[in-house]
């Protein structure tokens, strides 16, 4: 039990919906309370589809056998429907009410039979991205069949789900400079994917990962089951791009002097980044320091190219992902000195608030911290609070010249001393022991309030330190 | 007027999805939800994503309970008691404590009793029952509101009878009504509260001075500006619902002896009318709102005429749908359909009387039969649901999103103009847009 100031991960059906609206074909029955509804809406935002998100609510409560109801009625109202997966919210997973046993009726489109993939692993402390990954895990093994390789060498791209601002645009990206290496995209997974296309996988000569967040556990299955190599390197910044494009030439066995082709012709019109890194003077970025918060790819791939291509200090990087921890402190370590992983975004802010550094790039739950330590921000990790009309990618070298725009566009800002005197006095006063720990019992997310009002209180009484008192007295 | 209940699931965003909202309306009470991470997730996280606004107000925060943990009692009670420590402008705590709370093992009612020895102020359990069947996106505000009934000092009879004290509890409408107004212990005597959530400060301030002119006193306005100002409810006390969704409170209104009274919601300006003459009849006053309301509506004429023989369509989410029907019809529009995620006959049946017997209403409406009966119908504009808004405009229809009307001050006789001008705002949109060529 905590107190959060906010959650970065939703649900577990989060997650399974996130990948079902993502494909076509697949309609998902959330099992659900009448009031846990929001995904249309959401959907919509981010679509702006003109059909609604393929999402159907069974209220839990009432009616016996309701499921095997709405299941019936959604595959009715849905002709579409090649596939039914169930996502249960927290409220029908916490009644431990089992998953029947259903038949469902031959697609209406294809005539095959129509399977409902039960998500029976879904457990209520699960989060969104773990149970989006093993959603599409479960799609691929229940549709994936032996194929033989293509003649031409292809291969599969896995990318981000819907609610990723650009994922479509992400997909293009990767397509086009594939293409340019004369390698064909067999399947792009989990966006516009349909059953046949899961079936198909296996023609590919490689799976490409692009947002290991969704696509790990699928495409290990692949690599066990069907042999087929992966590249999991974020094909983030010019840097990454490169490498993704390179390990793709080997398992594709092109010519290398092919593949370097591409990259240089890309590194001269495409990728702007390496480019801005050379324009800038070294003074420029002189004691400019990066933070960047968020999920793992986009933590991982910026945090790269933020240290390596462009030279900022990264002060820390971190990742609400527990479940990749072990990996993410691997990677970071690259390009940090400080890495950490933490779930409730208070813990960040208030890091935040004690770095203050000059770029944050973070999720949307970022902003304000960094708004209130005068750093620039840059909402470059998923979720997002807008989204925008222009898809653009952050992957590819398409993406690495909308990140070097994005770091212009706050690094010409001349460096902000936010507030500098009173900064000056606040970093001067010290804290007694006592007060300290008083300061650590108040729970995370009321630190950074704690601290500046007693801050402040001592300032007022002109006190050399801060003690319990003063600290109790601004409190109150 | 035919009632049909197509038992679909309606599309509502979960009501905890306002919950950063209505501590905006309330600066000096604590909000904290107590449930799964799911459940903070909806309350803290989604709203930023759908409505781009990334604030989240210091006075509600999430208490996660973690699924595998056995939660201790008095646990509950202990983080309470650490946030409020925090805030000393906070004057009341109200947990919010769904149905997974509760099968994880919290006992709000004893949690609260605990913190409320312990901190000293009062703090209650919100009854809030998401398994409530064809839920409202506003019902966790009527949980809110009836939690603060609860709070509200008691009054008795005898209290009545003495003149207030000079600095009252009824702060700004006290004061408002008091100026300039013969000290009589009559005038004084004639009190009473109102309910209502869904409209900013200004337009409960227009219904109280409307009040003031029959010579009846607002002592108060539920929630109005929070838990330090509310209103003594009690026996002999005369309040009043203004908005349709608020069955609870007005249940924790009667329950503490208050009198409530049963008449249209102050929507729209026959509504208006006779919510005001029937609080005069409660006092055994003569108040006759006819002129009034003559006036109104001529007033009101230019905006009609804008509005005449246009197609309305209710998709259904807020609850506040009935009276803004009723409403439009009344201002000559013809509403094809009244979408109602719920309908509470008998609490509702001035309203549903008043509707007349063109209208059809469609209760637990299917979103996605709606949709085709839209496109079928072709309305001149449809107040959309949250899920159907999008879809909808792809679809080339004028759309209007219900929750805009939460936010416009839809009471009393200004708030009707401020309903047309809306409704005339959305329209002259359409036309600019559409004389464009593309």
């Amino acid at each position: 039990m905590r107190l959060a100031g906010g959650v970065y991960e939703g649900p577990a059906s989060h997650g399974i919906l996130q990948v079902a609206a993502s494909m076509r074909g697949i309609h998902a029955v959330l099992r659900a309370l009448p009031t846990e509804g929001y995904f249309p809406a959401l959907f919509g935002l981010w679509a702006k589809f003109e059909e609604p998100a393929p999402v159907s609510l069974s209220p839990i409560q009432g009616r016996p056998g309701g499921l095997r109801r709405d299941v019936e009625a959604a595959v009715r109202r849905n002709p579409e429907t090649e596939a039914v997966i169930l996502a249960r919210s927290d409220a029908a997973l916490l009644s431990g009410e089992e998953i029947p046993e259903l038949s469902l009726p031959d697609s209406p489109k294809t005539g095959r039979e129509m399977k409902l993939i039960g998500c029976g692993w879904e457990l209520p402390e699960m989060g969104e991205h773990e149970a989006a990954d093993l959603a599409l895990e479960e799609l691929v093994r229940t549709y994936v069949a032996p194929q033989e390789r293509s003649e031409t060498p292809t291969v599969n791209v896995f990318g981000p789900p819907v609610f990723k601002p650009g994922a479509e645009a992400e997909f293009e990206e990767v397509a086009r400079l594939l293409g340019m290496l004369g390698v064909g995209v067999n399947a792009r997974v989990p966006l516009g994917t349909t059953v046949e296309d899961l079936a198909r996988l296996p023609r590919a000569w490689a799976n490409v990962l692009l947002y290991r967040e969704v696509g790990d556990s699928a495409t290990r299955f692949l690599q066990e089951e069907f042999g087929m190599p992966r590249i999991t390197t974020p094909m983030i910044g010019s840097s990454g791009t490169g490498g993704v494009l390179r390990v793709v030439g080997e398992l594709c066995s092109l010519a290398e002097e092919k593949v370097q082709r591409v990259v240089f012709s890309e590194l001269a019109r495409t990728a702007k980044l390496p480019w801005y890194a050379r324009l800038q003077r070294p003074e420029a970025l002189a004691g400019r320091r990066a933070v960047i918060f968020g999920d793992f790819t986009h933590a991982v791939g910026l945090g790269h190219a933020l240290a390596r291509e462009i030279g900022l200090e990264v002060s820390w990087a971190g990742t609400y992902l527990k479940h990749l921890e072990q990996d993410f402190l691997f990677h970071a370590e690259a390009f940090t000195d400080r890495a950490f992983v933490a779930d409730d975004p208070e813990e960040v802010a208030s890091r935040i608030e004690r770095t203050r550094p000059d770029v944050v790039i973070g999720t949307y739950l970022e902003q304000r911290a960094a708004e209130n330590t005068g750093a620039s921000f840059l909402p470059l990790c998923p979720p997002a609070a807008a989204f925008p009309f222009v898809q653009r990618p952050l992957a590819g070298y398409s993406g690495a010249a909308v990140l070097a725009d994005a770091l212009d566009g706050v690094l010409r800002r001349p460096k902000v001393e936010a507030e500098p005197r009173l900064k000056e006095t606040e970093e001067a006063l010290p804290w007694s022991e006592e007060a300290l720990e008083d300061l650590e019992e108040i729970p995370a997310f009321l630190r950074g309030r704690a601290r500046r009002l007693a801050e402040e209180r001592a300032r007022e009484l002109g006190a050399a330190e801060i003690t319990r008192e003063i600290l109790e007295e601004a409190r109150f | 007027m035919t009632v049909l209940d197509e038992s679909g699931v309606p599309d509502v965003l979960s009501p905890l999805y306002s919950l950063n909202g209505l501590a905006e309306k309330l600066p000096d009470v604590l909000l904290i939800l107590v449930g799964t991470r799911a459940e903070a997730y909806l309350a803290q996280t989604l709203p930023g994503m759908i409505s781009g606004d990334i604030s989240l107000n210091p006075h509600f925060s999430a208490l996660v309970l973690d699924p595998e943990e056995n939660v201790q009692q008095g646990q509950v009670a202990s983080r309470v008691i650490e946030a409020a420590a925090g805030f000393p402008e906070v004057t009341a705590v109200l947990l919010v404590a769904g149905r997974s709370a509760e099968l994880l093992g919290v006992d709000a009612n004893f949690e609260v009793q605990l913190a409320e020895r312990r901190l000293g102020l009062p703090v209650r359990a919100v009854d809030y029952d998401p398994a409530r069947d064809g839920a409202l996106s506003t019902d966790l505000e009527d949980g809110i509101l009836s939690a603060l009934v609860d709070v509200c000092p008691d009054t008795s009879p005898r209290m009545l009878e003495l003149p207030p004290p000079a600095k009252g509890r009824s702060g700004f409408i006290g004061n408002l009504l008091g100026r300039g107004r013969s000290e009589s212990r009559e005038v004084r005597r004639r009190q009473v509260v109102i309910l209502g959530a869904s409209s900013p400060p200004g337009a409960w301030r227009e219904l109280a001075a409307e009040l003031d002119q029959i010579g009846i006193e607002v002592v108060g306005n539920i929630p109005g500006t929070g838990a330090s100002g509310l209103p003594a409810v009690g026996q002999g006390m005369v309040a009043a619902v203004a908005d349709p969704y608020l069955i609870a409170s007005s249940r924790a209104v009667t329950e503490r002896g208050a009198r409530v009274l049963r008449t249209l919601m102050p929507i729209g300006v026959n509504g208006t009318a006779r919510f005001l003459q029937d609080i005069a009849i409660a006092f055994g006053l003569k108040a006759n709102q006819l002129n009034r309301a003559r006036s109104v509506w001529e007033n009101l004429e230019p905006l009609r005429n804008r509005i005449r023989g246009k197609r309305i369509f209710f998709a259904g989410d807020t609850g506040l749908e009935l009276p803004l029907a009723r409403f439009l019809v009344d201002a000559g529009a013809v509403v094809l359909e009244v979408g109602v995620p719920r309908l509470d006959r008998s609490f509702l049946a001035a309203e549903v009387q008043a509707l007349g017997t063109d209208v059809d209403v469609v209760e637990s409406p299917d979103p996605r039969g709606q949709m085709e009966r839209i496109d079928r119908s072709q309305p001149d504009v449809v107040v959309a649901s949250p899920g159907l808004y999008v879809p909808l405009v792809a679809r080339g229809h004028l759309c209007r999103l219900a929750l805009d009307f939460l936010e416009a001050g839809i009471h009393g006789y200004e708030g009707a103009r401020r309903i047309l001008e809306l409704f005339v705002r959305t329209f002259e949109r359409a036309e600019a847009l559409d004389s464009v060529k593309l």
